[in-house]
C-alpha cells in the first residue's frame, strides 16, 4: 500500500507499542507461498494415492479436490497456532497476526479468521475459476463478490479483511531490533593541540528534536567506509552542514577543515544534552519552529 | 570515556544495554525453538526482562532523543511482547476441549438460530411439496437438472426404485469424495459464509434447499416410494441435512449480530457472535464428513430399508445426545 500505517497496540503492561500494519501486497505474497506449499502437499499425496491404485479414474478429480481442501483448511489455523500467528508464507514475508486487543491470540480467533478466509476468498475464487461461459451470471456474481471482499481491507486503517474483523485480529510487519551505537558516545577525543568546541546555551536554543535526529542519522552514515569519490562528496556535505549550523547558531570561531566531524559530533552531544534537559523540565521541542509554534 | 562525561540518557542506556541484549537473545530463542523448549530459568528471565524493557521504553520515550535507541527499544519490546503473549495451548487439548465442552455448549447457546435454520428448511420442504401437489411441472422449475439426473415426473416408478436400491458404480472412497463436493456441502458452506449479509441469503438458500427436497419427496410419494426414499435419504440425510441447518444457523447468528447488535457496536457484536458461529461451522463440517462416510460406504452396503432408517436415525440420535448432554457440568 502507499501509506504505511503505524498502529497502536496496548499490551497488558500499559506501555503502548507501535506496529507497522502489513499491506495487501505482502499478505498476498505470503498467501501465494502458502497456497503453493499446500498445493504441493496435496499433489504429493494424490500421486501417492494414484500409485497405490486405490481409486478409479472417474473419481480422481473429486479426490484431488478433496485432498486440497483437507490439507489446506487445517493448515492455516494449525500453523498459526503453533508458530504464534505465522504460517510458513508469513514467516517468509516476516509478517504476523496479532490480536487487536493486545492480548494473546486465542485458538478461537485464529480458527475464525482462517475459516472466514475459506468462505470469503477461496470458495468464490474457485467458483470463478471453475464456472464457464454457460453459467455467466454466477461467475460474474462470484467475481464481484471476490472483488468486494478484497476491497474491504482498503477501507480500514488496519487493513483487516472480514475474517480479521470477526476474529479481532490484524497483520503486522515483524519489527527488527537492531541496536545502533550511541552517537553521543562516539565523540572522538580532541587532539592535544586542539581547542575543544564549546557551545553556550543560547547557541543551543535554535534546534529541536527533528534536527537533532537528522544530524544523528547523518553522523551514523558518515562513519561508514567509502571510496575516494564518495569521500570527496562527503567532505563537501560536511562543510555545508557545518557552515549552516555555524550561521544558525551564530558560532563565531572558525572550524578547521580537519575538525569538521569533531565539531558536528560535539555539537550533537551538546545539543542532545540540552534538549533532553529541556524535555525533562517539560519543554519538549519537536523541531526548530518550537519557539513560534503554539505551545500546547 | 568516563561515566561522568556521558549525558544522562547515554548513562541510562549503558546501564541497561546488557539486559536488552540478553532479552534479544531470549526472544530469538523463543521464536525459533518455541517457549516449550526453553528452560524454566530462561522463560522466567524472558518475562522479567520483557517487563523491564517496557519500563525502559516508556522512560526512554520521555528522556531520550537518541533515535537509534528509541527504534531499537520499540522493536525489541514489540518482539518480546509477541513472544511473551503467544498462545500456550496444545493442539490435542484444543481438540479434546472442543469435543467435550466447547462444541455442545456453543450449540446449546445458539439453539434459537439452529431452530430457525431447521424451520426454514422445513418450511421450504412443505412449500415444495405443496407446489408439486398442485402441478408436477414445478419439479422442473425447482430441481437443478444435474442433481435430478433422469429422475423426474416422467420417470417410471421402476426406474426410481432402481436408483434407490441400485448398485452405484465407483469405489467407496470415490463416492465419499464426490459427495463432499456435492450440492449439499456447497449449500452448507455458502449458508454459513453468506450469513453475515443480513441473514437474507442464508434464509433464501436454505429455503430453496428445502424446496428441492420437497418436490423430490413429493415425486416419490406419488409413485408410492415414500418409505423407500425415506430410507434412502435417512441413512446419510439425517446427518447431512442437520449439518446444513447447523451451518446456516452459524450464518444466521452472524447476520443477526449485524442486524441487531444490541448495546454493542456492530463490529464487536459480530466478533461476539463469531465465537459460537465458528463452532457451529466446525460441528457442521464434522457432520458432513460423517454423512459422506455414510453415503460413500453405508448406503451401498446396506440395501434394506428398515436398516437404513435405523442407521440414519441412530446416528442422528447420537449427534443429538452429544449436543444435548456434552459438556454439562456435574453438579
Amino acid at each position: 500500500m502507499t501509506t504505511i500505517a503505524l498502529d497502536r497496540l496496548l499490551p497488558p503492561e500499559g506501555v503502548p507499542l507501535y506496529f507497522r500494519v502489513a499491506g495487501i501486497g505482502v499478505r498476498l505474497a505470503a498467501q501465494i507461498a502458502d497456497l503453493l506449499i499446500t498445493g504441493i502437499g496435496a499433489v504429493a499425496i494424490f500421486v501417492l494415492v494414484l500409485t497405490l491404485d486405490l481409486i478409479s479414474p472417474g473419481t480422481a478429480q473429486a479426490i484431488a479436490a478433496m485432498l486440497f481442501f483437507v490439507i489446506r483448511i487445517p493448515y492455516y489455523a494449525v500453523s498459526e497456532l503453533i508458530w504464534n500467528g505465522q504460517t510458513i508464507g508469513k514467516r517468509m514475508m516476516k509478517i504476523k497476526v496479532v490480536s487487536a486487543d493486545g492480548r494473546a491470540l486465542t485458538t478461537q480467533s485464529l480458527v475464525v479468521r482462517n475459516l472466514m478466509k475459506e468462505a470469503e476468498i477461496f470458495l468464490p475464487g474457485t467458483l470463478v475459476l471453475t464456472l464457464n461461459a454457460e453459467s455467466l451470471i454466477p461467475s460474474l456474481m462470484s467475481l464481484a463478490w471476490v472483488m468486494g471482499v478484497l476491497a474491504v481491507p482498503l477501507f480500514n486503517t488496519r487493513r483487516q479483511r472480514l475474517g480479521d474483523i470477526v476474529a479481532g485480529t490484524y497483520v503486522i510487519h515483524l519489527p527488527k531490533p537492531i541496536l545502533l551505537s550511541d552517537m553521543s558516545k562516539a565523540v572522538r577525543p580532541p587532539r592535544p593541540a586542539q581547542t575543544e568546541f564549546q557551545f553556550l546555551s543560547h547557541q543551543l536554543e535554535h534546534y529541536g528534536a527533528f534536527e537533532l535526529q537528522t544530524l544523528e542519522s547523518y553522523l551514523r552514515g558518515a562513519n561508514r567506509m567509502a571510496g575516494p569519490a564518495e569521500h570527496a562528496r562527503r567532505k563537501e556535505t560536511v562543510a555545508a552542514i557545518v557552515a549552516q549550523i555555524r550561521q544558525k547558531i551564530d558560532y563565531a570561531d572558525a572550524v578547521p577543515v580537519a575538525d569538521q566531524m569533531l565539531f558536528l559530533e560535539t555539537f550533537y552531544k551538546a545539543q542532545r544534552a540540552f534538549l533532553e534537559q529541556r524535555q525533562l523540565f517539560g519543554d519538549r521541542r519537536e523541531d526548530k519552529h518550537h519557539a513560534t509554534s503554539d505551545k500546547r | 570515556m568516563s561515566d561522568s562525561d556521558l549525558i544522562r540518557s547515554a548513562r541510562f542506556r549503558q546501564e541497561r544495554e546488557d539486559d536488552w541484549r540478553r532479552l534479544s537473545d531470549l526472544v530469538d530463542k523463543a521464536e525459533t525453538q518455541g517457549l516449550h523448549h526453553m528452560s524454566f530459568q530462561e522463560a522466567r528471565d524472558l518475562a522479567d526482562l520483557y517487563r523491564q524493557a517496557t519500563t525502559s521504553l516508556s522512560i526512554a520515550r520521555e528522556i531520550s532523543l537518541d533515535r537509534g535507541l528509541l527504534d531499537y527499544l520499540e522493536a525489541l519490546t514489540s518482539r518480546a511482547y509477541l513472544s511473551v503473549y503467544a498462545p500456550q495451548q496444545r493442539l490435542g487439548g484444543i481438540v479434546r476441549r472442543f469435543l467435550t465442552t466447547g462444541g455442545p455448549r456453543a450449540m446449546r447457546a445458539s439453539w434459537r438460530s439452529v431452530l430457525l435454520g431447521f424451520l426454514c428448511m422445513i418450511a421450504g420442504a412443505l412449500t415444495g411439496f405443496a407446489f408439486y401437489a398442485e402441478n408436477p411441472e414445478w419439479f422442473y422449475v425447482f430441481m437443478p437438472s444435474e442433481l435430478a439426473g433422469n429422475r423426474g415426473p416422467d420417470a417410471s416408478a421402476e426406474y426410481l426404485r432402481s436408483v434407490i436400491y441400485g448398485e452405484e458404480t465407483g469405489s467407496g472412497l470415490g463416492a465419499f469424495a464426490t459427495f463432499l463436493f456435492s450440492h449439499n456441502t456447497r449449500i452448507a458452506i455458502f449458508a454459513f459464509g453468506l450469513g453475515a449479509f443480513l441473514c437474507a441469503p442464508t434464509i433464501l438458500l436454505i429455503f430453496y434447499n428445502g424446496l428441492i427436497l420437497g418436490v423430490f419427496y413429493a415425486l416419490h410419494i406419488q409413485r408410492g416410494l415414500g418409505w423407500d426414499l425415506f430410507g434412502w435419504l435417512s441413512i446419510h440425510g439425517v446427518t447431512e441435512l442437520s449439518a446444513i441447518c447447523i451451518a446456516s444457523a452459524g450464518g444466521l447468528k452472524l447476520g443477526l449480530a449485524v442486524l441487531f447488535p444490541g448495546q454493542l457496536t456492530r463490529r464487536s457484536a459480530l466478533r461476539a457472535a463469531g465465537h459460537d458461529a465458528v463452532k457451529l461451522a466446525i460441528i457442521a463440517a464434522l457432520m458432513l464428513m460423517i454423512a459422506a462416510l455414510l453415503e460413500g460406504f453405508g448406503r451401498q452396503l446396506v440395501q434394506d430399508r428398515t436398516t437404513r432408517i435405523a442407521i440414519g436415525w441412530g446416528v442422528g440420535a447420537l449427534w443429538l445426545s452429544w449436543l444435548v448432554l456434552g459438556g454439562r457440568q456435574r453438579s
